[in-house]
């Protein structure tokens, strides 16, 4: 195992903290779209919430899975970069895609799941994958192993918790739903910009 | 990344609730039910039965019923949302977004019982609860959607008379209930003459930015003062004089016998100027399905503006 610059270091720990961020405040932004088409029901809450958890599943096993093929910082940036394009769109198809699922399925767990899945499952299957590739990256020997797994899930969660109260308490009263979407794309493609710098991958 | 850490501190923070209503609680709780939405709580205090929404008391109760007389409103606002009655040009159907212990609408059936009345109510359990201890039964032209408010009204393809709108219950404030888009299904809900009456709860910043979404799609509004909230009926087209409300208030106090009359509370109508600034703040924003922060409105007091 070759081990990363300190620069290339500290790119994947502030990269897992910022998509530990957007990533939940997605999912808080989530529940903004769903509303207006299926209801404030706790339904559409458990859609939004177990669809999460499913992303963050399909990523990890994903990350796993792939993780020996490409084990790069450009992996990582690429699927951030990807999952950017996804949000960058929503703003301007969310509406249509809701009524269409409306008028198709109704308003049932079906139908909440299903845009759940439409809004959110692509995005953050990809950025589930950064986890894995990213402590794979940063390990050194197999005793470092759990030590660097313990720091990424550590920062990336508190990315979890800042995305999600700044998003409520800050971004959602301060601007539209639309625009935080924009935002969120802006700083995963900065993130991605951030983790295909050549920081001296290897020494 | 996990979001159970955050789901656990949410329900922490419930029990330290409930716990806390066990302990101030001097009336005599009926019945306490955990509901996919609410903790509800019912409490007798003869002749009354009310019903309350989560941990506070004084601010979440939802309705009041007097068990020996089902046509009293002991709640002020609900007779004021009644004088929606007056304004519509024809009384064929009437619709309630937001149940609750269905006093207001109960009423209205009971004294229009040839008007059709549908209610919509999010919560199954506030149903429930409502028929067991609120003498609240469906029967000819008194009916029950348990459905959310937007949902049932974008589904619909019915048009009502006056649509009564009183959905934002306790501790939640639904804001796609409250949105420019959400106004717009009403208006295209309503049949032609037709009127829409809103509680809103005056003390905060929420009030300016609902009323000024009310008006964004109905350019008539009427404030009516109960205490503690305001009911504002509104309406399309031109604004109906006085004299011509009077004539139909006066016709249907004596058509159907209402208990709160309408002339008396047509004596009480403020017709409303949003322009001048005075009575909604002018840097309120119009709420719409993209920019709706309806819980950081609700958590700034209102201040230095006169409600009339």
């Amino acid at each position: 195992m070759t081990a990363p610059s300190r620069g290339s270091s500290l790119a994947i720990y502030a990269s897992a903290f910022v998509v530990g961020g957007v990533l939940m405040g997605f999912e808080m932004l989530g529940s903004r779209y769903l509303f207006p088409y299926f209801g404030g029901s706790i339904g559409t809450w458990a859609s939004l919430i177990s669809t999460v958890l499913c992303a963050l599943a399909i990523g990890y096993f994903a990350g796993s899975a792939i993780v020996s093929l490409y084990p790069s910082q450009k992996t990582i940036g690429l699927f951030v970069l990807i999952a950017a394009a996804y949000l960058a769109c929503v703003p301007a198809t969310a509406d249509p895609v809701m009524e269409k699922i409306l008028s198709v399925l109704g308003d049932g767990p079906s139908a909440t799941l299903t845009a759940a899945t439409a809004l959110l499952l692509v995005p953050l299957s990809l950025l589930g994958t950064f986890s894995p590739i990213a402590v794979s990256l940063l390990t050194r020997t197999a005793e470092d192993a759990g030590r660097v797994a313990g720091l990424v899930y550590g920062v990336s969660t508190i990315g979890n918790v800042a995305g999600t109260l700044f998003t409520t308490f800050t971004l959602i009263p301060a601007v539209g739903s639309r625009a935080i979407t924009y935002i969120f794309a802006a700083v995963l493609a900065g993130c991605a910009g951030v983790l295909f710098l050549p920081l001296g991958n290897k020494i | 990344m996990d979001v159970r850490s955050v789901v656990f501190g949410a329900l922490a923070g419930a029990l330290v609730g409930i716990a806390a209503a066990f302990a101030q609680d001097s009336r005599n709780l009926l019945e306490q039910k955990e509901s996919l939405y609410n903790n509800i709580y019912v409490y007798e205090q003869p002749p009354y039965v009310s019903m309350t929404f989560g941990h506070n008391r004084r601010i979440y109760t939802e309705s009041v019923y007097n068990t020996r007389d089902d046509r009293d409103l002991p709640v002020e606002y609900t007779r004021f949302m009644t004088a929606s009655l007056m304004y519509a040009k024809e009384l064929h159907s009437i619709l309630e977004i937001g149940f609750g212990g269905g006093r207001t609408s109960w009423y209205l059936h009971r004294y229009l019982p040839n008007v059709a009345v549908t209610s919509v109510e999010l919560d199954p359990t506030v149903v429930e609860l409502a028929k067991k201890y609120f003498g609240i039964k469906e029967e000819p032209n008194f009916r029950i959607a348990n459905r959310d408010g937007r949902l049932f009204l974008s589904e619909s393809k019915d048009k009502y008379d006056i649509i009564l709108i009183d959905a934002y219950r306790g501790p939640f404030v639904p804001f796609h209930l409250l949105t420019r888009e959400f106004y717009q299904i009403v208006k295209d809900h309503l049949a032609d003459g037709g009127v829409v009456a809103q509680n809103v709860e005056p003390s905060t910043m929420l009030f300016d930015s609902a009323v000024k979404t009310i008006n964004a799609v109905f350019p008539q509004l009427d404030f009516y003062r109960a205490d503690g909230n305001i009911v504002t009926v509104a309406y399309d087209g031109a604004e109906r004089k006085a004299e011509d409300l009077a004539g139909l208030a006066r016709d249907r106090d004596k058509a159907f016998g209402l208990r709160y009359s309408l002339m008396e509370m047509l004596s009480q109508r403020r017709h409303i100027q949003i322009a001048g600034g005075t009575v909604i703040d002018p840097s309120a924003k119009v709420l719409t399905d993209d920019f709706a922060p309806v819980e950081t409105l609700k958590n700034i007091e209102r201040h230095n503006r006169k409600l009339p």
